[in-house]
């Protein structure tokens, strides 16, 4: 001890502490003895939870950095980064913010974008930022995810697991298996007719050659025959080359029935059916095959078509009406209900067949008559039967603007003046039937106004001279088409597809 | 009940009193130390004393503090397999606490004892009163100077503790327990700051200052003999430790 002075001793000591001090502070402090050099960025997170002041900012897990400030801006997280001198970053650079460790430390990641970006200057922005998953939102969406797989789950339990599943799954291969057998035992059968096919193939042939051979000036014929018509085919393919394009571009009735699929689809099944039947045709089968296939028809089938279609001009204005009316009787309160069919084969005239539905039904009247001992005592016998349908057919002849109609009115015989007003809109009628001996006639007055093309309304007076107090204002409505209107209402109902 | 309320009473006066008496002394010797003439030898003399003559027993318990902290927290963290968080934990704590303190205990039982010993048996003798009757400020020259060490050794103290630490638990963590060295000390450098081990040496300081003075204190006021001079030496390891320890709470609470 003698060797060392006091002052050296401390002297030595003081020093060894404060090497050991320089020492600590140099691998613990980082680089963190006096301003830390370097220029500051700075990026918009939209969450930065977990990250903390001074934690580093690192590039391809190299430190390049410190996270110097986090502050507020805007609702959104500004993070101000302390990157070090001497890095060069450039502008298309992704800030993300990851995970490092068991503990989750949060860091700063830069992924360097292209070496052609231009640099990031000074206190510039990273404008694209990744913010770090939050391990709740992932939680949450993964028991979202979980909840939905337990259900789906749950229905496959259900639909597999059970006695059911089991016992729909076992049918299910057993009806696989008893189709295969089906589809083998098909196929073993059809291999005889296959080859019976082949064979057949092979005989017509035979005979076709057969055919040729014996018929080569007749098929020659037939050749130039061809070339004739040819020529003539041309023409007219031109001229269906236009309808066609008007057809394609959807012009016209044709061409919308066939730019519609559906229609397709019904035009390809009736032209099937047309060719079963012009097959049959041609092989003389049928009545049809047999008409046209015999000379002697054809010939009797143009004269009758000739005189037809004379017939058809002479009168072109050949009209079926279909009518139904229903008048209501205010008196009784009942409805009566006529359902006409006017042929009408010439402007001023028509055949009208009626079917009429009387509430008051049809009354038949029976004398019996009986000789008891001398006398002669005659019975009356009324029967109403309410349900009877009545029958009217009638003849009518019209002149300008008045019509007479004659015959059966409602099973009787009767008479009726029309008068037409208003281009015959409205119709005014006077008819009279049932005659008597012992009571009035039925005198029935009608309107008819149609207001539009098919529906019409009816007034008027029932049975006004009645005698069995059967009078009765009535007021009703009606529809009818002409054939033409049935034509065309029947072509734009929907068939249902085949 | 009035007799307990007296003696509580006196032991709240004389605890008061007490205080009041350090603070003065303390506020004593400040005064003193800025007045010339600097006996810089003796300062010297009382540097070897209280630093250099105990660092044997700084590196004793500073080495052994950081191998059992290794140790133990190596079988925490292997619970939850974060074993390379061991040389951080132990870098931590010897800087932060047991550095400072462990080092202040020691050294408050080493020195400030024997300073209290001295100062009384110099009280007892009347050493002290010859002091003044030579003109020589006995304050000036006995109790600022050890201040003076104590404030400027125990951070060497402590750092040369938090040293052989962090070094006996670097031996234990890699050489016994074969944690992976790299990690060890990536971790450890990672998570210990500078101001970790500052704010340790400035507690170091404070701590010097109490046990020096407190020491001081108990030997400079010391009455009845030589049973007196045990008395005190006692009461200020005591008392000394005591404070250390507490007064480190509410300094840890401030710094960090």
């Amino acid at each position: 001890m003698a060797r060392f002075s006091t002052e050296a001793k401390v002297g030595v000591f003081v020093v060894v502490g404060i090497i050991l001090l320089g020492y600590m502070s140099l691998r613990l402090g980082k680089f963190e003895i006096g301003r830390a050099r370097g220029y500051d960025l700075y990026a918009y997170f939209d969450s930065v939870a977990g990250l903390v002041k001074n934690a580093s900012v690192e590039i391809a897990g190299v430190e390049v950095g410190r996270v110097k400030d986090i502050s507020l801006e805007e609702g959104k997280a500004k993070v101000t980064l302390l990157i070090r001198q001497g890095i060069r970053l450039g502008s298309d650079l992704v800030a993300s913010i990851r995970t490092k460790g068991v503990l989750g430390d949060k860091y700063v990641e830069l992924t360097m974008g292209s070496p052609y970006a231009p640099p990031l200057k000074p206190g510039g922005r990273i404008v694209r930022t990744i913010s770090p998953a939050d391990i709740d939102t992932l939680f949450h969406k993964l028991s979202a995810i979980g909840d939905d797989i337990k259900s789906i789950t749950g229905s496959i339990l259900n639909i597999i697991g059970g006695k059911e599943g089991q016992e729909s799954l076992r049918m299910i291969i057993k009806n696989m298996r008893e189709m295969s057998d089906a589809l083998n035992k098909t196929v073993q059968a059809n291999n005889e007719n296959m080859n019976q096919l082949i064979s057949n193939l092979t005989d017509f042939s035979k005979d076709l050659k057969e055919v040729t051979s014996s018929n080569k000036g007749a098929i020659a014929k037939i050749i130039t025959n061809l070339r004739r018509s040819s020529a003539r085919l041309d023409e007219t393919l031109v001229a269906l080359k236009g309808i066609l394009d008007k057809i394609n571009k959807g012009e016209g009735t044709i061409g919308k029935l066939l730019v519609e699929d559906d229609t397709a689809k019904n035009l390809e099944a009736v032209l099937v059916s047309l060719k079963e039947v012009s097959d049959k045709i041609n092989k003389g089968e049928g009545t049809i095959g047999k008409l046209i296939n015999e000379e002697e028809t054809v010939d009797n089938i143009n004269t009758t078509l000739t005189s037809i279609n004379e017939y058809l001009q002479k009168d072109e204005r050949f009209r079926t009406y279909l009518n139904y009316r229903g008048e209501y009787l205010f008196d009784s309160e009942e409805v009566k209900s006529y359902l006409s069919l006017r042929i009408q084969p010439r402007e001023d005239k028509y055949y009208l067949l009626q079917v009429v539905d009387d509430p008051a039904g049809r009354t038949t009247e029976t004398e019996i008559t009986t000789t008891k001992g001398g006398v002669i005592s005659s019975e009356y016998k009324k029967e109403t039967d309410k349900d009877a349908i009545k029958f009217s057919a009638q003849i009518a002849k019209r002149y300008y603007d008045l019509g007479l109609r004659g015959g059966i009115f409602e099973s009787t015989g009767g008479a009726a003046i029309d008068y037409y007003l208003f281009q015959d809109h409205l119709v005014l009628s006077l008819e009279a039937f049932d005659f008597d001996s012992d009571r009035n006639a039925h005198l029935k007055f009608k309107a008819d106004l149609t207001p539009f093309q098919y529906l019409y309304v009816t007034a008027g007076f029932d049975d006004f001279i009645s005698t069995d107090g059967r009078e009765s204002f009535f007021f009703g409505a009606g529809i009818h088409f002409s054939d033409e209107d049935i034509k065309t209402l029947l072509s734009n109902v929907p068939i249902p597809g085949n | 009940m009035l007799q307990l309320l007296e003696i509580t009473g006196n032991y709240i006066i004389r605890g008061t009193e007490e205080f009041g008496r350090i603070l003065l002394l303390f506020l004593n010797a400040l005064s003193w130390m800025i007045r010339p003439p600097y006996r810089l030898k003796i300062i010297l003399k009382q540097m070897e004393f209280v630093g250099v003559s105990s660092t044997f027993v700084v590196l004793l318990t500073g080495t052994f503090t950081g191998m059992v902290l290794a140790l133990q927290t190596y079988h925490g963290f292997r619970k939850f397999s974060a074993e390379g968080l061991v040389g951080a934990t132990v870098a931590l704590s010897m800087t932060r606490e047991l550095g400072p303190v462990l080092t202040a205990l020691m050294v408050t039982g080493r020195a400030g004892s024997a300073m209290a010993a001295e100062i009384g048996t110099m009280r007892v003798t009347e050493q002290i009163d010859a002091l003044y009757t030579m003109a020589v400020n006995p304050i000036q020259y006995l109790i600022a100077p050890r201040i003076i060490a104590g404030v400027l050794m125990l951070p060497v103290l402590t750092i040369i503790s938090d040293f052989v630490g962090i070094a006996g638990g670097y031996f234990i963590g890699v050489g016994l327990l074969k944690i992976n060295s790299g990690i060890f000390v990536a971790k450890m450098i990672e998570i210990v700051e500078l101001n970790d081990i500052f704010h340790g040496l400035i507690k170091s300081s404070c701590f010097g200052l109490i046990l020096t003075l407190i020491g001081c204190y108990k030997g400079f006021y010391t009455k009845g003999g030589a049973e007196g001079v045990g008395k005190a030496t006692t009461q200020s390891v005591v008392f000394a430790s005591v404070s250390i320890l507490i007064s480190d709470y509410f300094l840890t609470a401030v710094m960090f």
